[in-house]
């Protein structure tokens, strides 16, 4: 969506006009709904967290001053939706190197390592993480999102949103190393 | 050594973003945790990739804007009734005012003896009702006031 077409339709939405809203759910429901799926696994909470994030994009338009993407200021809103929904995740400092490294060694068991159950012990790792290291990953991983869109929504410079993608996937090996052997 | 300078640096050169040196390249070959360790993190990278992209229900955009539509009928309600209540307060007060009113013109014996209403329309509490214009006026200003408020809430509520 360019910056004016954008712009129309935040206008229109602040105007009331019901079908710009409508359009505008069309727009970024995939978006919206594909991170917090990945975040929360039942599918029903996941949601009605994501319609929760379009109420509060519906109330929270009229003071949108557009200094930001469209996109980034709604990414901003679903970190919040999930770090209200995980509040012993939300407040994790990023900063720190808590659990930076493995209790104990990784068993050379590359074989079992590499089994189709890891996609679910990943998906366990992930949802242990911080919500900022979860929206990080989710986010990094979905076509459409850009860095930029990513710095701007968790307040980090850019250069700092690769450094904690690293970090947050060295966590999740070390969490598929040790405690979700 | 090599094995915790490299472990920082492992999910960097899974993801292809950090090219590792001739000296790194020997002993990730050679080493079997590092390897591992590598192993394990292109294993993440690949299905971190993999993952499949969840979509919403068919019925999510309605459910929204069904949701969008309750809010806003709390809100109007909220609004609705806060109204009316300082509809109802402002009648109230007019009502004190206008009988503060009387009482002050004298008429107060009015609503107790109904002789004194057909005197009290005779031309000396004309003249008392003239002496005290400015207050109704304003008694009249304030109501047109609130019907004005009323009508204007009305209007944005729509």
């Amino acid at each position: 969506m360019t910056g004016t077409s954008e712009h129309v339709l935040v206008e229109r939405c602040r105007q009331g006009d019901e079908t710009a809203f409508r359009e505008l759910v069309e727009q970024y429901k995939g978006l919206v709904f594909s991170i917090i799926a990945r975040s929360v696994t039942n599918r029903g909470r996941a949601e009605e967290l994501a319609q929760d994030v379009f109420l509060k994009i519906h109330k929270g338009l009229p003071y949108f001053r557009g200094e930001s993407r469209l996109s980034t200021w709604i990414f901003r809103i679903v970190v919040n939706v999930l770090s209200q929904e995980r509040p012993e995740l939300a407040s994790t400092s990023l900063d720190t190197e808590e659990d930076a490294r493995p209790r104990h060694e990784p068993v050379a068991d590359d074989r079992a390592f590499m089994d189709l159950v890891m996609k679910d012990r990943l998906q366990k790792a992930i949802e242990r993480l911080p919500v900022p290291y979860q929206v990080l990953i989710n986010g990094h991983y979905l076509k459409g999102l850009r860095y930029e869109d990513l710095a701007e929504a968790l307040e980090m410079p850019m250069g700092t949103v690769k450094t904690h993608l690293h970090r947050a996937k060295r966590r999740l090996r070390h969490l598929l190393e040790t405690e979700l052997r | 050594m090599l094995c915790d300078h490299l472990e920082p640096l492992i999910e960097s050169i899974a993801d292809g973003s950090y090219e590792p040196t001739v000296e790194d390249a020997r002993h990730l070959a050679g080493c079997a945790l590092c390897s591992s360790r590598l192993a394990r993190a292109r294993a993440i990278e690949s299905l971190l990739g993999m993952r499949e992209v969840a979509a919403p229900s068919s019925s999510f955009t309605g459910t929204v804007m069904a949701r969008v539509g309750q809010e806003r009928w709390k809100t109007e309600r909220v609004v609705d009734l806060g109204f009316n209540l300082a509809i109802a307060a402002g009648i109230l007060v007019i009502l004190a005012a206008g009988s503060g009113l009387a009482w002050s013109l004298g008429l107060v014996s009015v609503t107790i003896d109904l002789d004194a209403i057909w005197r009290a329309f005779g031309a000396e509490v004309a003249g008392r009702v003239l002496s005290q214009v400015q207050t109704i006026a304003m008694a009249a200003v304030l109501l047109t006031m609130t019907l004005v408020l009323w009508w204007w809430a009305e209007t944005a509520a729509d």
